[in-house]
């Protein structure tokens, strides 16, 4: 051995820490946030925020919301530019299992994300669980279980019965279609509870649903349970029950129906649910955009049908309603806002789509932007509704005074009148069944409730036969009870062990 | 002591030189018969070559040339002969008979059999490699001017496939090493630059490259375990010669258009379009007429402009005895040819080696890249298809914002608006620094230690202003990136005395850390955009968020070469890497990988042969990964983002904690692919034609699936090792040594890749996955679909049939008339309706839905090749360079949406809306939108193209023609990139793609950035 060598030798053993650096082979994860377990009231807040974003998501663009309720009498799209797959329900080209592959941001909206908060409430009902109960985490199960349930209420009316996910996610063994009695039998539950552990409107915070949020949504589960498909009848007089219940607690009022839709007006003791957007965190409300044509600057995703404005019963409630002089607008080069050109608005006749649009959802616009837009918080259900639902059930149980003043209020506020106080001229003394479904449809146009009335009384054909002329979006198909429930979403047909509808659909 | 000994043989050393000294003197004196010959050595270009070995044939009579290149020898008894021996050039004689001045031009050797390449971990001769090895030498593309590295090896390496994703400034290339051996995670290669990792090589010069070696088959990527799957490229940067210091400047500058123009209706055509599609009178009469008149806008002006390049290179380098040196620095400017995007980057590198000893030697390279991305550019698919009716600017130049007809067209704003107003900015710097320490330890022992640091900061500034975002909107993005690699290696080689028996074992040890961070900040709501987003003080509103992660591995590797009789070589080669990314019960993974040759030339048979003068067969396998799995990968973790907050009040956000929206799977590995390999090299007529042909087959299994989750289930992914796919095919390639005298010499090498790609299984017994992009914002549908079976990347849609002439045909093929009407596009009505009951589809349903997409096709080539020529005649050099691609299909949805179809489009501008159908023009171009479809193989076109990617010609003037000039070469040259593209395809071209670096969706043409046509001039000088 060389002198030299045994030099560099004694070096790399002096300097041999630098050439062995094996690395620690764990992962660094101090900055991942692990939530081990729900503690605190915050904790149980941040758990909610999530269940409400996205039940906000969803009801972001009511193109998507809406997509499977076009067939109804209350709403059309644009017969040409890029609305082919809200035509596909407007003329009923569905009901044999074709087109589920509708593109996935429009047409699965309701499907992905309603069962991702059934997701999100099952994970939070578990965790609450491991905890010592409190004020807070019953509230917050009593949440959990209400939006649970509200989700799978609205997915088994659109697509018909469902898998039923009710505890963790692990789908090893491939979930498969229950029948859609057994899904109203755990929405029902969940309601009930929901209904219990909530505290009532009054103590409820603002945006937070309550114990008359879970009752008018169990009202209107009963409602439909005596219908199509599973017409059970003994369930019209716990409809009639539960939502007396909410009725008689005094709280919910109606507003002055010119005063209804205004931004002020959000969040009122009529609104017993509403979605919440932020003008402080830059959380818009486009509904404005998706209801204006494009001309006004909007994307001419909904508008009235005609037939249905031309039958609307003409008053205050009519005029607060639809917006017939249609906004001619274009851009500031200078400002990049919105304006309104040179003249402001056409008639609806004249316009460009040559539909009325729903001014309820218009009226609280603003021109900050380049196009319009709102902070609105928009009402999920309101009280009119649960009047509604009462006067129904009740009058398909036994029609009484109560009932017919249920219906009264409605119309004494659509005209413009206090809705407590007799109105003579305006008030019925008894009103078909027939009579408070039309009713409903004018009180809520556009306010995706129409359809399913339509559905569970099989009325949907009557209505589309009964289309104006002067639609372009013509019937492809005459519906039948087949497009009563809409094609379960690709995704989950390739993923899932699924029978599409129709052949998939169990009713008991 | 030491001093005492090197003084006493530096004494003995004088000593005997002094007595050779005398002799030689004495001997001078003595024969008067002797002859002097000076002269000087250089090379073809004229560029002095020192350290050039001259001796007397037949005797030890030698000498060697200065620095200068200059040598002076004497010969006692003429006549006799020189011979001239450079490492690298082919030897030459020259006969001598009198004293004279000569000038000697050494040629250099091409035959490259005995070249050392880069292999990984080490060097080896070229002839003793057992694997397959594409080498592409600095020689073979100097003379083009290249501003990416990437270029250098397109079409240049036989099983590489390098596309140009897009024609912007910076970007855009793809590279595929025998194809993607996966459908779940990318298909990059591996890029190592002087023995480090790195993620990619954009921003790399060129010009310091001295070669690339991409290692394909697995027997040589094996030893790079679970980074080595999708094959290594090797890149050697330059060092210094020894030698006075050379300093070259390279200069050029280049002018780049798009190279065509879509066909586009005009305004009059567009706006008579419009009312046939709306059936009213969207123009009226006199609308109609001023557009004749006046021809309406062109955007094809508005959006394409002129690009420029400017290059600069400059490069010093030298040695003396222990050290050599390389200082280089680059500047490239870029304009792109679609307004409004510039970009610069700036390079600098040193590269130093030095011996210590006779035995030690150390180095250091160091590098700092810098670049500017600036400006964004129009949307070319959004600006094509606006509205023609409508001027960009109205006459008080002010932007027409919509179309002036509103609902024409398509729904978006004026796309010059973003490109002219967007502020958008990315920089890049990148550090990179590596030594080594190189040392025999013992006779036999070597050992090597190299490390590397690597640091990259990326920052993007972003401000959107009022014209576009009323309130204003701004981003600053930090990005951190750094990368530790220590490698120690331990190389054992013994060499029998008898040649018989050749041993090399490689021992090493590896470390890769790598921990990246990032930090956003977003804000608007801003009262001024006057300074846009260098002030957050004017917005009202800020968000900040950031992240970290990190990943390491450690590796321990062992590789054995053997070779018996220089005929018969062994490689074999074992890593076992431990990676943090994976859970502990599965940490370690293992990568084997073993290989033959048989030198067949070698035999005693074959040893003479004057026609094949080499010849090798080789096979090889090997197992190796992918380093697919991200941080974090195998756990679940709580949601929180913003897009999980909610205003409960309608206030302020309450912070949002969502459950994990993944499954996890402790038992996630990496994806291996096993890799036979079967190759021959030949060697014919003193290697004038060489010939490598290989021959592979890979198999990857457990292949990472990013699975989507049924949605009922609320989480929406979760990694899996599932599905498998198989690769096969063949690399060739030729060299040819064409015709080689004094003023010619004519090279040319040819290859061709083909991959035949096939999926295995998916997942669960599965036949179909969606997995590519399903969002081309235009487009209601995705295009591709995984299917066993087929290659990864194949399209779906409707078989297009022409138009329904009329209404007996709609009714004699089943269809319902009352809705299908002539004129509408026809569809084959795929067999889905068993009629007989015998369990087989044997009838249409006599509707069109999505049960009848079918595949139409693929964006796979059944094989790619690359031509290059390289013509010499005395100083004048023309190098063409041709690159092709043969079998693969294009979805132009550029089109479809030119033709008025799709989400966003409501109608046409292509010109081929002109011949739609009508009773009196039985076309097969649909008159109707609605129930045309965009998923259809209406719009599937044939890709195949033959490129002249690049064409130079250059003059080169020496020394001599430079007169006294302190230059030594001068080079001129110009260049032309894409001169001609010959293909059937009807879009801009046929390689740009929407999906970059996607292998899930080949070929889908929409809004890209199309390839530019560019002509360069440039001038290289040496000193």
């Amino acid at each position: 051995m060389k002198f030299n060598n045994v030099k560099i030798l004694f070096f790399l053993l002096a300097t041999s820490s630098l050439f062995i650096t094996c690395k620690d082979l764990e992962e660094d994860f101090s900055s991942v946030f692990l939530f081990n377990e729900i503690k605190t009231d915050g904790d149980i807040k941040a758990a909610l925020a999530p269940i409400y974003r996205l039940t906000k998501d969803i009801y972001k663009n009511p193109h998507a919301t809406r997509i499977m309720t076009f067939g109804s009498d209350d709403i059309t799209t644009w017969n040409a530019g890029n609305k082919a797959p809200f035509r596909v329900f407007d003329k009923f080209e569905y009901g044999d299992g074709q087109n589920s592959d509708l593109r996935a941001d429009w047409y699965a909206v309701l499907w992905n994300d309603g069962y991702r908060i059934i997701y999100f409430s099952n994970n939070l009902i578990n965790e609450l669980k491991k905890i010592e109960q409190n004020p807070a985490s019953i509230i917050a199960d009593a949440e959990a279980r209400f939006f649970r349930a509200y989700f799978y209420f609205n997915l088994v009316r659109s697509f018909g019965n469902l898998p039923i996910i009710l505890d963790d996610t692990d789908l090893s063994v491939k979930p498969t279609r229950a029948t859609v009695l057994e899904n109203y039998m755990h929405i029902e539950a969940d309601l009930i509870a929901a209904a219990a552990g909530l505290p009532l409107p009054s103590e409820a915070g603002v945006g937070r649903v309550s114990s008359s949020t879970a009752k008018a949504v169990l009202a209107d589960l009963y409602l439909t349970w005596g219908g199509w498909p599973v017409k059970d009848n003994s369930k019209y007089e716990l409809a009639a029950k539960v939502s007396k219940e909410v009725i008689d607690l005094g709280y919910h009022q109606l507003l002055n129906i010119n005063e209804l839709w205004k931004k002020e007006s959000q969040n009122s003791s009529e609104a017993l649910f509403s979605v919440q957007y932020s003008e402080t965190e830059n959380l818009l409300n486009v509904w404005p955009t998706a209801f204006t044509t494009h001309k006004g600057r909007g994307f001419s995703d909904v508008f009235a049908e005609i037939k249905f404005f031309e039958d609307f019963p003409a008053g205050p409630r009519k005029d607060a309603t639809f917006r017939t002089d249609i906004p001619q607008r274009g851009v500031s080069s200078d400002t990049g806002k919105m304006i309104d050109k040179n003249p402001a608005t056409i008639p609806w006749e004249n316009s460009q789509r040559k539909h009325p649009l729903y001014e309820k959802f218009l009226k609280s616009e603003v021109y900050d932007f380049n196009r319009p837009r709102s902070y609105r918080a928009i009402e999920i259900i309101r009280y009119a509704e649960v009047l509604l639902i009462y006067a129904e059930a009740q009058t398909r149980v036994g029609q009484n005074a109560a009932a017919i003043e249920a219906l009264n209020q409605v119309k004494r506020r659509a005209a413009g009148l206090a809705f407590q106080s007799i109105a003579p001229g305006v008030d019925v003394s008894s009103a078909s069944i027939d009579e408070i479904i039309a009713e409903k449809g004018w009180e809520l146009a556009g306010e995706g409730k129409r359809w399913f009335d339509l559905v569970r009384t099989e009325k949907v054909a009557e209505v589309a036969m009964n289309r104006s002329d002067k639609e372009q979006n013509k019937i492809t198909n005459i519906p039948t009870s087949k497009h009563f429930i809409v094609p379960i979403p690709l995704t989950s047909l390739l993923l899932g062990d699924y029978v599409q509808n129709p052949e998939g659909f169990k009713i008991k | 002591m030491i001093n005492h000994v090197r003084l006493k043989r530096i004494k003995s050393l004088r000593f005997y030189s002094l007595i050779i000294f005398m002799f030689f003197w004495l001997s001078n004196i003595k024969a008067q018969t002797e002859i002097v010959l000076k002269g000087k050595v250089t090379d073809k270009t004229g560029i002095v070559l020192p350290s050039v070995s001259i001796v007397e044939s037949g005797t030890e009579n030698g000498v060697t040339t200065d620095f200068n290149g200059n040598f002076t020898i004497t010969i006692s008894k003429p006549p006799s002969s020189l011979v001239f021996r450079y490492l690298g050039f082919k030897s030459k004689i020259i006969k001598v008979t009198k004293s004279e001045t000569l000038t000697v031009v050494l040629n250099e050797d091409v035959s490259s059999l005995d070249e050392i390449v880069v292999v990984g971990y080490g060097t080896a001769r070229k002839s003793d490699l057992t694997g397959a090895l594409s080498s592409v030498d600095s020689k073979s593309f100097e003379k083009t001017p290249l501003t990416s590295a990437v270029q250098a090896i397109q079409g240049r390496a036989s099983g590489v496939q390098v596309t140009q994703t897009s024609g912007a400034p910076g970007g855009g290339f793809k590279v595929r090493v025998r194809g993607a051996n996966s459908f779940g995670s990318g298909n990059e290669p591996l890029y190592v630059i002087d023995g480090v990792f790195v993620n990619n090589i954009d921003d790399i010069n060129v010009n310091d490259i001295k070669s690339f070696e991409i290692l394909k088959d697995a027997s040589s990527t094996a030893i790079y375990g679970s980074f080595g799957a999708n094959g290594v490229v090797l890149i050697s940067t330059k060092s210094g010669k020894k030698g006075k210091a050379k300093v070259e400047i390279n200069s050029f500058t280049k002018i780049s258009n798009v190279t065509k123009r879509l066909p586009l209706m005009s305004a009059l055509q567009f706006a008579e379009g419009v009312n046939f599609a709306e059936g009213s009178e969207f123009y009226d009469m006199t609308t109609l007429e001023a557009l004749r008149l006046n021809g309406g806008e062109d955007w094809h002006s508005r959006i394409f402009r002129s690009g420029s390049t400017f290059n600069t290179q400059v490069s010093i380098s030298g040695g003396s005895e222990n050290t050599d040196y390389l200082i280089s620095a680059n500047f490239n400017d870029e304009e792109g040819s679609i307004i409004n995007q510039e970009f610069k980057r700036y390079s600098f590198r040193t590269n130093l080696n030095t011996k210590l000893s006779k035995n030690t030697k150390i180095g250091i390279r160091a590098s700092v890249n810098h670049q500017e991305l600036k400006g964004s550019r129009a949307n070319v698919e959004d600006g094509l298809t606006w509205d023609p009716t409508t001027p960009a600017f109205n006459e008080e130049g002010i932007y027409n914002i919509e179309p002036l007809i509103q609902g024409v067209g398509n729904g978006e704003d004026n796309v010059l608006i973003s490109p002219e107003n967007n502020i958008r900015e990315t920089n890049q710097t990148r550090l990179s620094l590596n030594g080594y320490l190189n040392t025999k330890i013992f006779n036999n022992f070597t050992f090597n230690a190299s490390g590397s640091i690597d640091h990259r900061l990326v920052d993007v500034n972003r401000f959107t202003p009022f014209i576009i975002n009323p309130n204003g909107f701004a981003l600053v993005r930090n990005d951190k990136e750094t990368r530790f690699q220590q490698t120690n290696r331990l190389t054992y080689k013994y060499a029998d005395d008898n040649d018989k028996h050749d041993f090399k074992v490689d021992l090493i040890q590896e470390t890769f850390y790598r921990k990246d961070a990032r930090t956003d900040a977003t804000a608007t709501n801003f009262v001024s955009e006057q300074n846009t987003y260098k002030n957050f003080e004017l917005a009202e509103d800020h968000i900040v968020e950031n992240s970290s992660s990190d990943r390491s591995i450690n590796s321990f590797i062992g590789r054995i070469n053997y070779s018996f009789l220089d005929r018969y070589l062994v490689t074999a080669s074992y890593r076992a890497d431990g990676a943090s990314v994976l859970s502990k019960e599965n940490r370690w993974s293992y990568f084997p990988s073993a290989s033959i040759a048989w030198k067949v030339s070698n035999e005693e048979f074959l040893k003479d042969n004057e026609t094949i003068n080499s010849l090798k067969l080789r096979i090889g396998y090997g197992e190796t990964g992918t380093q697919s799995i991200s941080p974090r990968g195998t756990i679940e973790k709580p949601v929180v983002n913003r897009d999980l907050f909610y205003p409960f009040s309608g206030d302020n956000y309450t912070i949002g904690i969502a459950p994990t929206n993944r499954l996890a799977n402790p038992n996630l590995t990496w994806e291996i692919t096993k890799q036979l390999n079967t190759g021959i090299d030949v060697g014919l007529f003193n290697s004038k034609a060489t010939l490598s042909l290989d021959y592979y087959q890979k198999n990857t299994t457990g292949i990472l699936l990013d699975v989507d989750l049924d949605p009922v289930g609320g989480t929406t992914k979760q990694a899996v090792n599932a599905g498998e796919m198989q690769n096969n095919g063949f690399d060739i390639s030729l060299g040819l040594s064409v015709f080689e005298n004094d003023d010619w010499n004519i090279s040319s090498s040819f290859n061709v890749t083909t991959v035949k790609s096939e999926v295995i299984s998916l997942i669960d017994g599965k036949d179909v996955l969606r997995l590519g992009n399903d969002d081309y914002g235009n487009f209601a549908g995705q295009p591709t679909e995984v299917r066993v079976g087929q290659s990864m990347s194949s399209f779906i849609g409707y078989v297009f049939e022409g138009v329904w002439q009329n209404e007996q045909e709609i009714i004699d093929a089943g269809f319902n008339s009352a809705t299908v009407k002539p004129g509408h596009a026809r569809y084959q009505d795929q067999l889905t309706v068993d009629t007989d009951g015998d369990g087989i589809f044997d009838a249409g349903d006599g509707v069109i839905t999505s049960d009848d997409i079918t595949t139409i096709g693929s964006g796979l080539p059944d094989l790619t090749w690359g031509m290059n020529w390289d013509i010499n005649y005395k100083k004048f050099n023309l190098n063409l360079a041709f690159t092709g691609s043969q079998g693969n299909d294009i979805f132009n949805l550029m089109r479809s949406r030119m033709m008025g179809l799709g989400a966003k489009q409501f109608h046409a501008v292509h010109s081929d809306y002109l011949n739609r159908w009508s009773p009196t023009n039985p076309s097969s171009i649909p008159n109707d939108r609605d129930t045309t479809k965009q998923l259809s193989s209406q719009f599937i076109e044939d890709g195949s193209y033959t490129a002249l990617k690049n064409a130079s010609f250059g003059y080169t003037l020496d020394s001599e023609e430079l007169g006294n000039s302190f230059l030594s070469s001068l080079r001129l040259y110009v260049n032309a990139e894409n001169l001609f593209i010959i293909t059937n395809y009807s879009g801009f071209d046929p390689e740009t793609t929407a999906t970059g670096n996607s292998d899930l969706d080949l070929g889908i043409d929409i809004n890209t950035h199309p390839l530019n046509r560019s002509f360069t001039f440039g001038v290289k000088a040496t000193f």
